[in-house]
């Protein structure tokens, strides 16, 4: 036995869940009827198990690419994968492997913390038990068990922050999609979500964040994508964008994608220093 | 139960919570409402009409009342409800979900659908207080009933889908949906209007609607009653037909 690893890894490599990505997003273009182009084309791939990054300017295309892949918006053209699934014409495999955490606190008035976590897990067909021990589990692990009978109108920001994360977390998905979830949050909470959402990382959980943060990004994520005009313009890990860029961090790679290199902080002192 | 059968009861119960919280005004107003014109044109109005159809005023006008309790509670529900949600954009959640277009599109027409029937029921027990009301028909009228009350949990859904700001909702209800109730003939007996009203009124769908119900609470039929029956069979279904493209289709919801 010595030798023997403690887990079958090898095995667990081969299974069909590691091979496929997590996300795969092929050409993905999206016409508005009012004829913007919201996304010209875009590919990315997001291995299962990766903590990625998707940053660009508002407008950029970021939550369009979210709602195509959740079915908020439809496709024009080009294909979605979610773990192998086409998130179009098996939509429900599709999404059921993913958790949405908007941007926006859309949380439903009429209903109780609990009744909003509740509710959730009954959209996506897990079982009365279930939904019960799950419910319990996520109000306290985001310490909303005492306000659990509140209408979520009510609640503070910081909590239907919680809430929205709880509920996206609610059927357990494989894919957790974090649209700007640190947007308005006090520093403590903001600590909290991203050592909880790195713990359930590690524990595989595959995440796809996008932020304005990118302090948050180069703490978070192990491969990050630019997206501009609704095309990705680069991607990488934060050192080898800022490489790509010809600059020293992810910001000035940042600043360098949006045109706006004049706002470097770099290039302001070293103007100071001269 | 499936996975199906767990998202639809809970898309549906979300439905029937929401105006269960709210029931001061989602059911206690439309039974006030309900109790004033029998107060109204019943008792205080009645007694100066001779009977019609062989039966008071009164009586003659409770069925097309409860009609219309459950035919503007089905809209209402529904359509406010789906714009609420599109607002708050709390939709999204149900949207993002394996939920399929016809098991979203049967429970959020079923909320308005339930609310109409317990506002119907509700609104017949306490009538049935006051006065004594006749059920001759019992299967036409629960059929009918049906029909109705599935029929415009439809055209809730249908509006509350289409509409943009709580000013459309309003605007179909107002200008559309109330007249044609009360011209169908819910406080009186079409027979009594001078032409061209009585030849018009045979173009208002609910004509036929109020023509079934108060054929199965009363025994008196102005309409064909198999053919109204099927006429409305039709139009449900064209309706619903309608819906269930839309759904699938993701408009106005998914964009």
């Amino acid at each position: 036995m010595v030798g023997m690893p403690a887990h079958p890894e090898p095995a667990a490599l081969l299974s069909p869940a590691c091979v496929t990505p997590a996300l795969q997003i092929t050409d993905l273009v999206k016409r508005y009827p009012t004829g913007t182009e919201a996304l010209k084309g875009v590919s990315l791939d997001i291995e299962a198990g990766e903590f990625f990054g998707l940053l660009g300017p508002n407008g950029a295309g970021k939550s369009t690419l979210i709602h195509c892949t959740t079915g908020l918006a439809q496709p024009t053209s080009g294909d979605i994968r979610v773990f192998g699934h086409d998130a179009q014409h098996h939509y429900q495999e599709a999404r059921l492997a993913v958790g949405l955490a908007p941007q926006d606190l859309n949380l439903d008035w009429f209903l109780t913390s609990e009744e909003t976590l509740d509710y959730h897990g009954g959209y996506f067909g897990m079982p009365r038990r279930e939904r019960r021990e799950r419910t319990k589990e996520l109000l306290e692990a985001f310490s909303l068990t005492a306000k659990k009978d509140d209408r979520t109108r009510t609640l503070s920001g910081g909590m239907k922050r919680r809430l929205v994360l709880a509920r996206a977390l609610m059927h357990r998905p494989r894919l957790l999609i974090l649209d700007e979830p640190t947007a308005g949050v006090d520093v403590e909470l903001r600590l909290e979500l991203w050592q909880y959402v790195q713990r359930i990382n590690a524990e595989g959980t595959t995440i796809l964040l996008t932020t304005h943060y990118l302090e948050e990004a180069e703490r978070l994520c192990s491969r990050i994508a630019f997206i501009g005009d609704g095309q990705i313009v680069a991607q990488g890990t934060s050192q080898a964008l800022a490489g790509q860029y010809g600059v020293a961090n992810l910001e000035d790679a940042y600043l360098e994608l949006v045109g706006r290199n004049e706002l470097s902080r770099a290039r302001i002192d070293d103007e100071a220093a001269a | 139960m499936t996975a199906a059968q767990i998202r639809f009861f809970s898309l549906l119960r979300r439905e029937v919570t929401r105006f269960m919280k709210i029931k001061r005004q989602t059911l206690g107003a439309p039974l006030l409402e309900t109790f004033l014109y029998i107060s109204v044109f019943g008792a205080a109005l009645g007694s100066r009409i001779d009977q019609l159809a062989g039966v008071d005023y009164v009586v003659f006008i409770v069925p097309g009342l409860i009609m219309m309790a459950w035919a503007l509670n089905a809209f209402t529900n529904n359509s406010s409800s789906i714009l609420q949600q599109k607002f708050q954009r709390a939709i999204d959640d149900q949207l993002s979900s394996p939920a399929s277009p016809l098991e979203l599109l049967l429970a959020f027409s079923f909320g308005g659908f339930v609310r109409g029937m317990l506002v119907a029921i509700l609104t017949f027990l306490a009538a049935s207080v006051l006065i004594d009301i006749p059920v001759e028909h019992p299967p036409v009228l629960v059929a009918a009933l049906f029909l109705v009350g599935f029929f415009f949990a439809q055209l809730g859904v249908l509006i509350g889908v289409r509409a943009e700001q709580f000013d459309d909702v309003s605007f179909y209800q107002t200008f559309v949906l109330t007249p044609l109730i009360f011209l169908g003939g819910v406080f009186y007996s079409a027979a009594l209007l001078p032409e061209p009203f009585q030849t018009l009124t045979k173009f208002d769908p609910v004509y036929y609607m109020i023509g079934l119900v108060r054929y199965g609470f009363l025994g008196y039929a102005e309409t064909n009653i198999a053919l109204s029956l099927l006429f409305l069979v039709v139009v449900a279904l064209t309706l619903f037909g309608i819906n269930w493209r839309l759904f699938s289709r993701g408009y106005r919801l998914r964009v």
